[in-house]
């Protein structure tokens, strides 16, 4: 009679039951495989695809499967042998002739030879390969034999003998492919040279790769590496802590305290050289900034009315260094120290000293200083990217702070795609931003010469983001550019980056690393790079992959939900109860309206 | 229901359909950006390389050229690729639809049932204490955010009672298939629908109670209380589903609203479904998945629309006759 | 209530009229309990966002003056609410945040009531084309879900008060509009109108006399109910992430809270207050507009006999 009742207790009992039924809840199964899985959050690869694919996570894939001809070292990235085993120096240092392992062979049984180097190094020049281009620009290579190839470079390079970068692809495949279809292939054909190779690529899901019997360093112990993509990064923390991965890559900083101080986990902050920076306009791009700006006093003031030791503990969560420079390398060699005297240190007195001195004064009462003589307020726009975790915060203190100084600071949020084309334009006073440096600091010290600036035949095309130029800059850059030896170019490389703290305008204050954690009672040898302050994967060239054992077997559990099962029965009875009761009453009542 | 009137709504629906697809690409080309710069930022690209990323990220060409170009793709149902993942937006898309349908519609299942019956009962017991009772707790939960409850669900039940998951669809860990995994996947379901449930349900009981209340007004139901029908079967055979019909219109009102909904609650549970997929393309923002996503959003609530409508029109004969 | 006036002009006859209905009303409304209840939370929470500098502190907002205070601390350690992760007062933003779900909630309602009056009226007084197509934009407008929509606007505006004002004034326009247009469907229906159209009657007269004051109660209990709408926008936007950055907004605590992790690490005192303070209002202004529905619809208020 009562079609409510019995339509609205059909699909509430139903769902209650099934939930009854969870204690079935699966177990995984007790591999006699040796895994080793690792929680990365989402948007992490876009293609494997070593040319073009452009996401910072495509690396560690690309590294496990494509060996490389000198390997880096995890202590300092000292050149090392990977594919070589040796190599000679010619020609001045411009031709490094190297001789290649015996009985090489790909994960799919071919031989790998001097062949496959130079395809790769050649059409890579050739063709200009995205991720391969600022490595092999000027090298040529030519087969000596199968196991020499002969590398020359049209100008000294530095970075020579390494080769570390340039990701040796079998010719066997990849030869067949024109230059047009190159850059299109998935690449998931799982042949490669490296101890692991690719077993399925899930987009959106995991990457699984599968250990090399064929590898040159001997089978792994560790027959399955597996990429596990989390949505939620504190589903990934979660997952870690009950042992369902064995290590996460990018943990928030809020977790990342937390997750460093539990029992068997072991919290990295991985210095990768990567820094942030509060950059001024200079003034050499398209448009100039407000003209206080252009004055180095102001810039000074500025810089002592930013509490760099705050941003790092309130934003950072402490989880970093103070910085100055920028740093062109996660190699610390690179970064010069400035000395005390020279740092422009919090102190909001002197801040407001400097600026009264130079003449910028209130002249209204409005508590915003303006112009020598009463002009133009000390007003300035600041870029804030909204998808940035750190830059809404910090532009929240910058401008409390700056506001104490009596400059007014004008918040535009914009996202990092649309701050681009302003950098370019110049339509800016000041943006906060963040670089992630190469091992060579060639790479990071080329965008701040005169020629990467914007021009207005295309703004949206530059790397220098400063909009800064210094032609001495740009004369010790060519300098380092060609120097072979460590000692001098880094005495150069000091000098062009004191030079640029100098002018005040792009003011660095984080090295911001990146977090990472693995559990101690899975996996043992994992290996930083650099070493004490690197990380241990997603490092720049990973070397820990090939360094791990197993500690102990590997067993994931599986969740039982026998309190799920319990809280199910209980709500059912109290459902049924309730309805019961109902049913009693309507029964009464409807007599009595009878 | 004749052939016209059905003609007449599906032509209707499919001219708004095409006013949102063209609205939609203004509105995103409003929004100017260059997520080549930023997503290679670093990369020293030759300008060759930039323009050639341009190109397959569709930046290229004049607008009327990228209006047309536009239009043929969503005909193909191609939405381009994501700014984040670089993977065709359709894709992401077509994998998170699921979870986002089970739970919408499941939360709407629910609440309409749930608060249908609360709204009968609200009127049948007009200014008792059930009345009272029922109608300030259906307000009260109209009244809160819907994510706000998602959080204090969230925190009561999974957090410190731990009974239910934190987020996700399924334990990560396992590898359960058939029906040890849909149960799974229920239990994590269980605090979002909950959510969503609540949320809604007293727009349903308020719209039941009002109806029903004018309902019984009507003079059949004199008559028929009259003939000596029963008060229950007065109630249900009759006062009710005639009550019913502006139920059938809220269900698809209400559908705009859940989808968006469901979005924050997505969010707060970590369910892999649009609303989460919209809540992470915010971030960047990722233009392509936002475009795409606004386009199915727009797409299901003019079905869903077009559906009531027809619908309802069925149901009361007098509609028809326009 | 003195009836010892000089002669009186109709115009001043009407108006003596037009006080008499709003004391009776205000009468009828004392007398409806829930209303009454609306009405002071309202009152209350208004009163606490006006005072909002003198009992609390606005320099507890900048994160800068809170560096050396503790973070996370619960209303036990720093009464009244304990304080968020930069070190802010809960309190201040609390009582600052109302001023903006008021002030958003009330200024987009605005916008959107008039928009929608005025289309509604429009589109529902005259035919024709122009009426046509005014009613088919409605339509499209009332399809385009809401949230999308305004994601979309906020992301090209920028998020800034002013503009999530206008966002929301804008998507939310279109069920006034449908609600006015039915209404004046209904009275052009009544003979009054078609009798008056025959003696000659302009169509300003029509408007001013018969349209506009028959349909200005729909529009008043419509805006009682439309401000809980648009404070529950507010607040979804905000916690999306579009809100404006720079002010406290309830909404804005609620993403702040849930970004920051108070859910796991059981802040309660963050999360708490904001989502009942929205409550609050959202319930306040569903009271006001139930009872001013019951009171301007005379139909309602018969059958509470």
């Amino acid at each position: 009679m009562n079609t409510w009742r019995g339509v609205a207790l059909a699909p509430v009992v139903l769902a209650l039951a099934l939930m009854c039924v969870a204690t079935a809840a699966a177990q995984s199964d007790e591999g006699k495989k040796v895994v080793l899985t690792v929680g990365v959050t989402s948007n992490s690869f876009d293609t494997l695809n070593p040319l073009v694919g452009y996401t910072a996570l495509d690396y560690d894939p690309w590294i496990n499967q494509y060996d490389t001809v000198t390997h880096k070292a995890a202590k300092d990235f000292a050149v090392q042998p990977g594919l070589a085993e040796s190599w000679e120096a010619s020609n001045n240092g411009k031709t490094y002739t190297y001789k290649l392992r015996k009985d090489l062979k790909w994960s799919d049984g071919q031989p790998l030879t001097a062949k496959d180097v130079a395809f790769t190094i050649n059409r890579a020049r050739k063709e200009a390969w995205q991720n391969y281009d600022a490595y092999v620009h000027n090298l040529t290579a030519r087969v000596i034999d199968d196991r020499t190839v002969e590398v020359t470079s049209s100008v000294p390079d530095p970075k020579l003998p390494s080769l570390g970068d340039t990701y040796i692809l079998p010719e066997h495949i990849w030869g067949k492919l024109s230059p047009s279809k190159i850059t299109k292939y998935a690449a998931e054909d799982g042949v490669g040279s490296g101890p692991w190779t690719l077993d399925e690529f899930k987009h959106g899901q995991y990457v699984r790769m599968k250990v090399n019997p064929n590898y040159w360093g001997g089978q792994r112990p560790i027959d399955e590496i597996v990429y596990r993509i989390f949505n939620n990064a504190d589903a990934m923390v979660a997952a870690l802590d009950k042992g369902e991965i064995d290590a996460a890559f990018n943990v928030p900083s809020e977790a990342f305290n937390r997750v460093s101080s539990t029992k068997g986990i072991v919290g990295i902050q991985g210095n990768q050289g990567g820094f942030d920076e509060i950059a001024i306009n200079a003034g050499s791009g398209l448009k100039k900034p407000h003209p206080a700006l252009l004055d180095r006093r102001v810039r000074v003031a500025i810089a002592h009315a930013i509490d760099k030791k705050t941003l790092l503990d309130r934003v950072y969560e402490g989880i970093g260094t103070v910085a100055y420079t920028i740093s062109p390398s996660p190699d610390p060699a690179w970064i010069p120290e400035i000395p005390p005297a020279e740092r422009f240190d919090f102190d909001l007195a002197k801040a407001n000293k400097i600026l009264d001195d130079a003449g910028y004064k209130d002249t209204n009462g409005d508590g915003v200083r303006e112009m020598p003589g009463g002009g133009e307020p000390l007003e300035f726009t600041y870029y804030v990217r909204s998808d940035s975790e750190f830059a809404p915060p910090v532009a929240q203190f910058v401008s409390g702070w700056l506001k104490k100084i009596g400059i007014k600071i004008d918040q535009k949020f914009v996202s990092s795609d649309q701050l681009g084309p302003v950098i370019g334009k110049g339509d800016y006073d000041m943006f906060h931003w963040a670089w992630t440096p190469y091992v060579d600091p060639d790479q990071q010290l080329s965008y701040f010469q005169c020629n990467q600036i914007a021009k207005a035949s295309d703004p949206t095309l530059y790397n220098n983001d400063a909009n800064w130029c210094d032609p001495v800059y740009d004369k010790l850059y060519n300098e380092q550019k060609v120097e072979l030896d460590k000692d001098k170019r880094v005495a150069i490389v000091h000098k062009m980056l004191k030079r640029f703290y100098d002018t005040a305008f792009y003011q660095v204050f984080v090295l911001s690393p990146d977090l990472e954690a693995y559990r101690t009672d899975r996996f043992k040898g994992w290996l930083r790079q650099p070493a004490d302050v690197g990380p241990v994967i997603f490092s720049n060239s990973s070397p820990t992959y090939a360094n791990l054992t197993p500690v102990a077997s590997t067993s994931s559990g599986g969740g039982g939900t026998s309190t799920g099962a319990i809280v199910g029965v209980v709500v059912v009875a109290l459902v049924a109860l309730a309805l019961a009761l109902w049913f009693v009453r309507r029964r009464r009542t409807a007599e009595e309206r009878e | 229901m004749n052939l016209r009137f059905v003609t007449r709504k599906v032509l209707a629906a499919l001219a708004t359909l095409a006013f949102v697809i063209c609205f939609n690409f203004f509105l995103f080309r409003v929004v100017e950006g260059d997520p080549v710069a930023n997503l290679f930022r670093g990369k020293n690209l030759t300008l060759e390389q930039r323009l050639e990323l341009r190109k397959q990220f569709g930046l290229d060409g004049s607008q009327s050229e990228q209006f047309v170009r536009y239009l043929e793709q969503t005909v193909q149902l191609n939405f381009g690729r994501s700014y984040t993942t670089n993977r065709p937006v359709m894709s992401d898309i077509w994998e998170r639809a699921w979870p986002t349908i089970a739970l919408v519609g499941v939360s709407t299942l629910l609440s309409t049932v749930f608060g249908v019956m609360i709204g009968i009962v609200a009127a049948w017991r007009r200014r008792s204490k059930a009345d009272y009772g029922w109608t300030g707790f259906t307000m009260a939960t109209y009244a809160m955010p819907d994510f706000w409850l998602g959080m204090l669900l969230l925190v009561t039940f999974a957090v410190t009672l731990g009974w239910f998951p934190v987020g996700g669809i399924t334990d990560t860990g396992s590898d359960a298939t058939g029906l040890a995994k849909l149960v799974d996947q229920a239990h994590h379901m269980f605090l979002p629908a909950l959510t969503l449930t609540l949320a809604y349900l007293g727009e349903y009981a308020l719209v039941m109670r009002s109806s029903l209340l004018e309902t019984m007004r009507e003079d059949y139901l004199t008559l028929a209380r009259a003939k000596g029908l029963r008060d229950v079967v007065v109630r249900n055979r009759h006062a009710v589903p005639n009550a019913l019909l502006p139920v059938v219109t809220l269900i698809a009102i209400n559908f705009g609203f859940v989808l968006s909904g469901a979005i924050a609650v997505e969010a707060i549970y970590s369910w892999p479904g649009l609303g989460l997929l919209t809540y992470d393309a915010l971030r960047g923002p990722d233009l392509p998945m936002l475009q795409g996503l606004f386009l199915v959003f727009s797409a299901a609530v003019i079905f869903m629309n077009l559906v009531a409508d027809l619908l309802y029109s069925y149901l009361d004969p007098r509609v028809r006759t326009e | 209530m003195s009836s010892t006036t000089v002669a009186a002009s109709p115009r001043s006859i009407a108006w003596q009229r037009r006080r008499r209905a709003l004391a009776q009303a205000w009468g009828l409304y004392r007398r409806h309990v829930p209303g009454m209840i609306g009405l002071s939370v309202l009152l209350v929470v208004v009163v606490m966002a006006l005072l909002a500098p003198v009992i609390s502190s606005h320099s507890e907002l900048d994160v800068v003056n809170t560096v050396d205070h503790q973070r996370w601390a619960s209303p036990a350690q720093v009464p009244p609410l304990g304080t968020d992760d930069y070190g802010r007062s809960v309190w201040a933003q609390f009582a600052w945040g109302a001023r903006i779900s008021l002030l958003v909630g009330l200024a987009a309602t605005i916008i959107a009531i008039v928009i929608g009056s005025v289309v509604g009226i429009a589109s529902g007084f005259y035919r024709g084309i122009g009426s046509a197509i005014l009613e088919r934009i409605t339509e499209w407008f009332l399809v385009i879900p809401f949230i999308p929509l305004a994601i979309v606007l906020a992301a090209i505006l920028g998020p800034s008060v002013r503009n999530i004002i206008i966002v929301i004034g804008i998507t939310s326009w279109p069920s006034t509009a449908r609600l006015v247009r039915a209404q004046v469907l209904t009275l052009k229906e009544r003979l009054y109108v078609e009798r008056s159209r025959a003696l000659g009657a302009s169509t300003r007269h029509l408007m001013g006399r018969h349209i506009f004051p028959n349909v200005s109660p729909i529009i008043l209990a419509n805006l009682t109910l439309t401000v809980p709408v648009a404070i529950l926008s507010e607040t979804t936007l905000a916690f999306l992430g579009l809100g404006d950055p720079t002010r406290a907004s309830w909404g804005k605590m609620l993403e702040e809270s849930f970004k920051a992790g108070a859910l796991t690490r059981d802040a309660w005192w963050y999360y708490l207050p904001p989502g009942l303070g929205i409550m609050a209002v959202v319930l306040a202004f569903t009271l006001i507009g139930t009872a001013l529905e019951e009171i301007l619809d005379p139909r309602l208020r018969e059958s509470r006999r």
